[in-house]
């Protein structure tokens, strides 16, 4: 996976170089948008992650200009502004992601990850999850643990099938809200902490292996290990 | 459109007023003179009419002492009394004289001598008998079956009888009634076209107020770029819109230079925290430093919340001065509140609060949805920080006035007595309360950039209410609906 990373933070440049190395990415950096668009244009990647604050261009133009020249892979952008302007919106639409800074190194992950799906957009729709001896029916909306049926709520099962779909990866907080409740939101109480301890109350039943795990400071795991 | 008096819309225009009392002024105005006018007139026909029977009962008179009394006597003086009443003043063309003008005399006795006029003149002779009080110049007689009076003069002759000369006041009734008539026409039709040309000029002055007005409040919802229109007179219209625009000008200035601040300073906070996070989330990772792993995690966590806390205030000092960016789009009031209830509900059981919501059903506002979202949350994460255990929030969604109405109560400890006056403004928090007293500062600043209002008290049995008012969708969509719709088919 050839990644291209445009910022121009040389501390989040290299954390980012390193963990992104470290998670499998052959990554490129560029410190502004003129080298980002030599970079473009001497090798093809597979998903960019831009800066909106470059030295020299404002990074959305950079993005626009880097389409129009072919580059066709997805980008994520990185903003330090909160409210997200439209034309961020625009590009969101068409395919890209945002992401605001400070930002968890997992969140970032996973938004990459997304990004790569939805690129290739080849998932194949299967209608079972299994995750050790978790098994989802997704067409009947049911859970099965160790031949036990789990006695689920709507909500909670998407909530389980959100982190199914994403086992053996960490998902924050925001992530879950985003993806399970559809909201941007960051709530200065433990919202989503109470529902995945009732979650983990009728998933980690008794005489099985726990799967819920809690990242603190980050967000949550579903083991598969 | 009518609306709810029952008015149509053009007669509750300030148009329609202005030309109404203009039109009514110059209507009322016009009337005295014209009451004035007439009064005039009628005084000097009247003194006409009586000035020519003082002359001819004189002239006949004369005659009638003069004229022997012979067979000839009664032709002589009936022919002078037939000729004098062709001159008639205020004669129509072609009246029939003998309707109009009588003559008679009395014998010395009272009895009648010589009768001129219509009829056998007797209801005449007991009219004039029957008169109260007899005056030296013409006066009005009242006869029977005759409802105009007549004018009448009179003349004593040497012998002791009285000549009678009597005109109907016929005529000067009938030109003062022409008179009116022609004058009530002409009024009519001239404070009818006064109307239309003052209302015509008021309503295309005022359109262009209005107009103003339009685009001023949709500069003042949306975009700060645009400027309201304007005209290439000099007058006190286009000095409005110009004023309007140069106004405009500034506040654009001030909120862009509010957004450069914001920005940058958001951007300059945020980086190094990234930065910062970014190495925590190195060192977490870092096996060999495990044993410290509760100190760094709880670092990330703290900063977290600074990273939530900046963002907050930004967020309240750009809805402070207006200057949120919104992105309008149509949402279910409803749904968003359930959705947003079932998302809080295990956290508000789990501190032993409950939590109910009765909704008229859906109702669609106009918001960026956002905001929108975080509002709630902020309500929500409020009641949470703020309510005891075994507390109950009910919220209930209903429609007032074309606005979607959401209320907000508890039977909590209600708002602290020292606050609540300050309550929306940022950096107000409660004695006992360990946020940072920004989170209905955000609501309430969401609200009004959505042209809805917030209204927060105390109730009478105790705990809190907080009645959010936003503007429901149906009203911009008004026009659209007047489309002829898709009959959907089953």
């Amino acid at each position: 996976m050839r990644l291209l990373l445009v910022e121009d933070e040389v501390d989040i440049q290299n954390f980012l170089k390193h963990s992104l190395t470290e998670a499998g990415y052959q990554v490129e950096v560029a410190g502004d948008g003129r080298s980002a668009e030599q970079l473009a244009i001497e090798s093809e990647h597979d998903v960019l992650i831009v800066d909106l604050g470059l030295p020299d261009k404002d990074g959305i133009s950079l993005i626009l200009r880097l389409r129009q020249i072919g580059v066709v892979a997805p980008v994520l952008i990185l903003s330090a502004r909160r409210s997200v302007d439209d034309r961020v919106r625009g590009l969101e639409q068409g395919g890209d992601d945002y992401l605001t800074k400070p930002f968890a190194l997992a969140e970032l992950l996973a938004r990459l990850r997304n990004l790569m799906k939805r690129n290739t957009s080849a998932t194949s729709e299967t209608t079972k999850l299994r995750v050790l001896d978790l098994e989802l029916d997704l067409l009947r909306r049911q859970a099965v643990r160790g031949g036990e049926i789990l006695n689920l709520t709507s909500q909670e099962f998407v909530l389980l099938e959100y982190m199914c779909r994403n086992a053996g990866r960490v998902v924050t907080r925001s992530m879950i809200l985003d993806q399970v409740w559809g909201m941007r939101i960051q709530p200065d109480t433990n919202v989503v902490d109470v529902h995945i301890y009732r979650l983990r109350g009728k998933v980690d039943i008794e005489g099985h292996r726990p799967l819920i795990r809690t990242m603190r400071g980050v967000g949550y795991v579903l083991r598969d290990r | 459109m009518f609306s709810e008096t029952g008015k149509p819309a053009i007669m509750r225009s300030a148009a329609w007023r202005i030309s109404l009392w203009a039109t009514l002024a110059f209507a009322f105005g016009t009337m005295v003179i014209f009451v004035f006018l007439h009064r005039f007139v009628s005084n000097d026909i009247q003194q006409r009419s009586d000035a020519w029977l003082s002359g001819e009962v004189q002239v006949l008179g004369d005659v009638a002492g003069r004229t022997p009394k012979d067979r000839l006597y009664g032709r002589v003086v009936g022919e002078v009394a037939e000729l004098a009443s062709r001159e008639l003043p205020n004669k129509p063309p072609n009246m029939r004289e003998n309707e109009s003008v009588f003559f008679f005399q009395t014998a010395p006795d009272g009895s009648m001598a010589l009768w001129v006029g219509k009829g056998d003149g007797l209801t005449f002779l007991d009219a004039i008998r029957r008169r109260k009080k007899v005056t030296d110049g013409p006066s009005d007689l009242y006869v029977q079956k005759f409802a105009i009076p007549f004018r009448l003069a009179t003349a004593s002759l040497d012998n002791g009888s009285h000549i009678y000369l009597g005109l109907s006041e016929k005529d000067e009734l009938r030109l003062l009634r022409n008179l009116r008539l022609r004058f009530f026409l002409l009024w009519l039709s001239i404070v009818l076209i006064g109307f239309a040309i003052v209302f015509y000029t008021t309503r295309r002055m005022l359109a262009h107020v209005r107009r103003i007005t339009e685009a001023a409040s949709r500069i003042g919802e949306s975009d700060l770029g645009s400027r309201v229109p304007m005209t290439n007179r000099n007058d006190e219209v286009s000095q409005l819109a110009s004023t309007l625009n140069t106004m405009l000008d500034r506040i654009e200035n001030s909120v862009h230079q509010l957004h450069t601040i914001t920005n940058s300073l958001a951007h300059d906070l945020r980086s190094p925290l990234t930065a910062v996070r970014a190495k925590l989330e190195i060192a977490l990772t870092d096996e060999t430093k495990s044993g410290e792993s509760e100190g760094i995690v709880s670092a990330i966590e703290e900063l977290d919340r600074v990273t939530e806390f900046l963002n907050k205030s930004l967020d309240v000092a750009e809805a402070k001065a207006d200057a949120l960016r919104i992105d309008r789009v149509a949402i279910n009031l409803d749904d968003l509140l359930r959705v947003m209830i079932e998302l809080y509900e295990p956290s508000m059981s789990e501190r032993g609060l409950l939590i109910r919501l009765r909704s008229t059903g859906a109702m669609e506002i106009s918001a960026d949805a956002a905001l929108l979202h975080r509002m709630i949350a902020n309500l929500f994460d409020n009641e949470m920080k703020h309510l005891p255990p075994s507390c109950t929030v009910d919220a209930s969604l209903h429609v007032a006035d074309d606005m979607a109405c959401l209320t907000l109560e508890d039977d909590g400890p209600g708002f602290a007595e020292e606050i609540s006056a300050h309550l929306f403004e940022s950096r107000v928090k409660g004695p006992k309360s360990n946020g940072r007293g920004l989170g209905l500062a955000f609501v309430e600043a969401v609200v009004r950039a959505h042209s809805g209002s917030i209204e927060a008290s105390n109730r009478v049995e105790g705990g809190a209410r907080l009645i959010i008012k936003m503007p429901l969708v149906a009203r911009s969509l008004e026009v659209v609906s007047d489309r002829p719709m898709a009959v959907a088919s089953h």
